[in-house]
């Protein structure tokens, strides 16, 4: 199936080994990548949001339409571009004085909404598209006796009305791609609570952070499966700064790799840990490349 | 008895009805669930998105307006929006509020950076001269320069002329 790609920019721009990681594990499941020109930022749905929750609407829009000139639905690979152009899609299509306004914006540049494409996040589509079975097909590696802390995040589920990935009282699709590669999964504690990135105050940030690291780490997990880019810089250099901060006094120097999903699947269809980025990470994989016999 | 001294400003409450996002709030009857589930609620005394909503709907929300105000400390989760049983969707309330706030360039300055920067460059997030090496040694292309124009263009408030 072929899909245009819209990469979003914490990926492209912080995180390029996850980037990597898509493009070199996709293809081999039957997903064509079709790079299209004229994207911009989704808008993200915390800054440009809350500036113009309507230009961040009519933008998203505009993202939208190039995704309809070629033709092609879009898969995302990060939850605030999920959440954007999915919360977009839904009012446009909803409200059909919003989308008369839009369209009055669009218009300008020669552009219309019509209403023509999906947006998918790639694990749904690696769910319901491709399957288990041939993501398992893919598996030369399988991380056997790998235990992975899933943490969901906010966006890739929430809210449902319009998400459609999952239950988010009781999500699974993470849970299900992991099994696939062989890992075992658990559920944390505080597996619902958001990682705290987007409150504009530092110590409450981090006491949402620390509360979700405390919880993972009681699990004796091997590593942290991570979908969420945002969640991920909480958890990897956000992880480092908390240890830091506390200087280890409380004995917590244990610390836990979050590693994003695409990671663990390029693993375990055989690619090296730097072809993933792993070495690219504040803090490292240890435990699982143990486990897999690798070295970083 | 004590006579009730709530006086609600349908004038003011109208206003934040216009702003995209905020016009279910009156059928927000205060049952509380978006307080239940709501992280900031948890972890933050005094951030209380029932009683946000409540200063909402009775049109006294200017002390939300001023910098660094409480709206600020919301995680953007999601959660209310989830549980709220009469589709309020609090949480775009709250960004309603914040686009007032923007308005009133009281928001942080973080949301003008970061909206000045989407607009100018097309990305969030800045683009540093490490990014484009990293991204070699990874094997993947370089990022190209994103061509604006469009965007701004579509993001021009509407004027006298061309509102018809």
């Amino acid at each position: 199936m072929r899909m245009a790609f819209f990469p979003g920019c914490m990926i492209p721009v912080k995180y390029p080994y996850m980037e990597a990681a898509i493009r070199k594990t996709v293809p081999p499941l039957g997903i064509e990548i079709v790079d299209v020109e004229g994207f911009t930022c989704c808008p993200d749905p915390i800054h440009f949001k809350a500036a113009d929750n309507f230009g961040w609407v009519t933008a998203a829009a505009r993202n939208l339409c190039v995704a309809e000139e070629a033709g092609l639905d879009i898969f995302t690979i990060c939850s605030g571009c999920t959440e954007t152009l999915s919360e977009a899609s839904y009012m446009l299509n909803e409200d059909s004085d919003l989308r008369k306004r839009v369209n009055k914006r669009l218009a300008r540049v020669g552009k219309q909404y019509k209403g023509t494409v999906k947006v998918k996040h790639l694990v749904t589509v690696l769910r319901d598209d491709i399957g288990v079975e041939k993501i398992k097909a893919t598996v030369k590696k399988p991380l056997k006796n790998v235990m992975v802390a899933v943490h969901y995040g906010c966006h890739l589920l929430k809210p449902s009305t319009f998400m459609r990935v999952d239950d988010p009282d009781d999500p699974h699709v993470m849970d299900l791609l992991i099994r696939a590669i062989g890992a075992e999964t658990c559920k944390h504690k505080e597996w619902y609570l958001c990682c705290g990135r987007a409150c504009f105050d530092q110590s409450l940030r981090e006491d949402m952070t620390e509360c979700v690291l405390n919880s993972v780490k009681e699990m004796n997990a091997d590593c942290m499966g991570m979908i969420c880019p945002t969640c991920f810089s909480s958890f990897d250099l956000g992880q480092i700064m908390l240890t830091r901060k506390h200087k280890d006094e409380d004995g917590r120097g244990k610390m836990i790799s979050p590693v994003y999903y695409f990671q663990l699947l390029g693993l375990a269809q055989g690619l090296k840990p730097e072809e993933v980025g792993l070495n690219r990470h504040k803090i490292k994989l240890d435990s699982v490349l143990q486990k897999m016999n690798l070295e970083n | 008895m004590k006579e009730s001294k709530i006086e609600v400003n349908f004038d003011k409450k109208r206003e934040l009805e216009q702003v995209l996002g905020a016009d279910q709030v009156s059928y927000c009857y205060q049952c509380g669930a978006c307080v239940g589930d709501c992280p900031s609620a948890r972890f933050y005394e005094g951030f209380n998105p029932r009683e946000i909503m409540l200063k909402a709907l009775i049109g006294d929300f200017d002390e939300f307006l001023e910098p660094d105000s409480i709206i600020w400390k919301c995680s953007n989760c999601y959660n209310c929006y989830e549980r709220c049983p009469q589709d309020v969707r609090p949480v775009e309330v709250i960004i309603a509020l914040k686009n007032l706030a923007s308005q009133n360039k009281t928001s942080p300055k973080e949301i003008l950076e970061i909206t000045k920067r989407i607009k100018e460059t097309g990305y969030s997030v800045p683009l540093v001269s490490t990014t484009n090496r990293m991204r070699e040694e990874m094997g993947l292309p370089p990022l190209k320069k994103i061509d604006t124009s469009e965007l701004q263009e579509i993001l021009k408030p509407e004027t006298k002329a061309n509102k018809k």
